[in-house]
């Protein structure tokens, strides 16, 4: 699961859920990949969850990129407590995920096989999503 | 490469909101320079660009400029991410006989060795090509490819009358083994308990920040 070594500060704000992405829109590392279409928070086990359904459906053959890394902790009150007292304990890892971004990428697996795969993966994932492949010869 | 006559319109205001009337009139901003010349701003079709833009490195005759027409290829393009339509785009003049520095596709014929997993770490190559003869692709023959094998940019066959523009050192592929099976399970069967100790953020704050929080 993808949780960061040393941060900062444990306890942020709330990241921004406005905008579109700026960059890594386009597929680049593999062939295939999974764009985001909606804004969201993308949690670690999200990302494991659909990193393993792809995984598990390419089997051999398949090389897997993942490029979201949920590096923004979220904190949340207990349950029957006051308002007050302080901002609650961090709970979950997230990535601050806004429409275009490009969040996994597939290669070496026939295009039927990857469409399956990250059809799965999509399945693991807070927003909507597509199907994107990598688009050549545009400067 | 055979060219596609496209018609321009002069611009005459600037700006996003400009911009915005622009597209909304269904003609896509973009701007024209090179050889040292000031930077012209036109506005072209988008349907008519869009359909051009599908060749790579299109070369491009633009019509309706003071001046008489002018051959282009396009530099940079803007789209939308998500709808994917054409924003912007820069043109570079280009004469007959030049040469230019473009990126071209690289495509893979044939089927690697199987047991083996094809890393392609380029799929663009930097070459000098005339202007007006810039292939559409190269050709890389993997077929049978071993585990271990690989492809530098000095290995490709270039089409006549290019260069290459990078060092010919530049991986372009090699084929890695395949993880096996147990790699694969071990893989998968190792997640559900990582995912519990994983449960709750357990990074550690760096301890200057610690400090002076």
């Amino acid at each position: 699961m993808l949780i960061p070594r040393r941060i900062a500060h444990r306890k942020q704000h709330r990241p921004d859920r406005s905008g579109a992405a700026k960059g890594g829109t386009r597929v680049v590392f593999g062939e295939y990949g999974i764009q985001a279409l909606e804004h969201a928070y993308v949690t670690n086990r999200q990302i494991e969850a659909a990193r393993i359904a792809m995984t598990r459906h390419i089997r051999r053959g398949g090389k897997v990129w993942i490029t979201i890394y949920p590096d923004r902790p979220l904190t949340k009150k207990p349950a029957e407590t006051r308002m007050g007292s302080g901002k609650g304990s961090p709970e979950w890892w997230v990535a601050n995920v806004k429409p275009g971004r490009v969040m996994f990428e597939l290669s070496g697996v026939a295009e039927p096989v990857a469409r399956e795969a990250l059809r799965r993966a999509m399945h693991k994932l807070p927003m909507k999503c597509r199907f994107v492949k990598r688009e050549v010869g545009e400067a | 490469m055979a060219e596609v006559r496209i018609d321009a319109q002069t611009r005459s205001e600037f700006g996003k909101g400009a911009a915005r009337r622009t597209r909304r009139t269904g003609r896509v901003p973009a701007v024209l320079y090179g050889h040292g010349t000031a930077t012209r701003h036109i506005s072209l079709p988008d349907h008519d660009l869009m359909m051009a833009l599908k060749t790579p490195n299109a070369l491009l005759r633009i019509d309706g400029l003071p001046g008489g027409n002018q051959l282009a290829i396009p530099k940079a393009v803007q789209r939308d991410a998500i709808k994917g339509v054409i924003e912007h785009v820069d043109l570079i003049l280009v004469r007959q006989g030049e040469k230019v520095i473009v990126e071209v596709p690289i495509q893979t014929t044939g089927e690697i060795f199987s047991g083996g997993l094809l890393d392609q770490q380029l799929i663009q190559i930097t070459l000098a090509a005339e202007a007006t003869q810039i292939p559409q692709s190269v050709s890389v023959d993997i077929e049978g490819m071993r585990v271990g094998g690989s492809v530098h940019a000095g290995d490709l066959i270039l089409p006549a009358g290019t260069a290459l523009a990078v060092d010919p050192d530049v991986l372009i592929l090699h084929v890695l083994a395949a993880p096996t099976a147990e790699q694969i399970e071990a893989d998968l069967g190792g997640a559900p308990e990582a995912a519990e100790a994983a449960a709750a953020p357990a990074a550690v704050e760096t301890p200057s920040a610690a400090e002076s929080g």
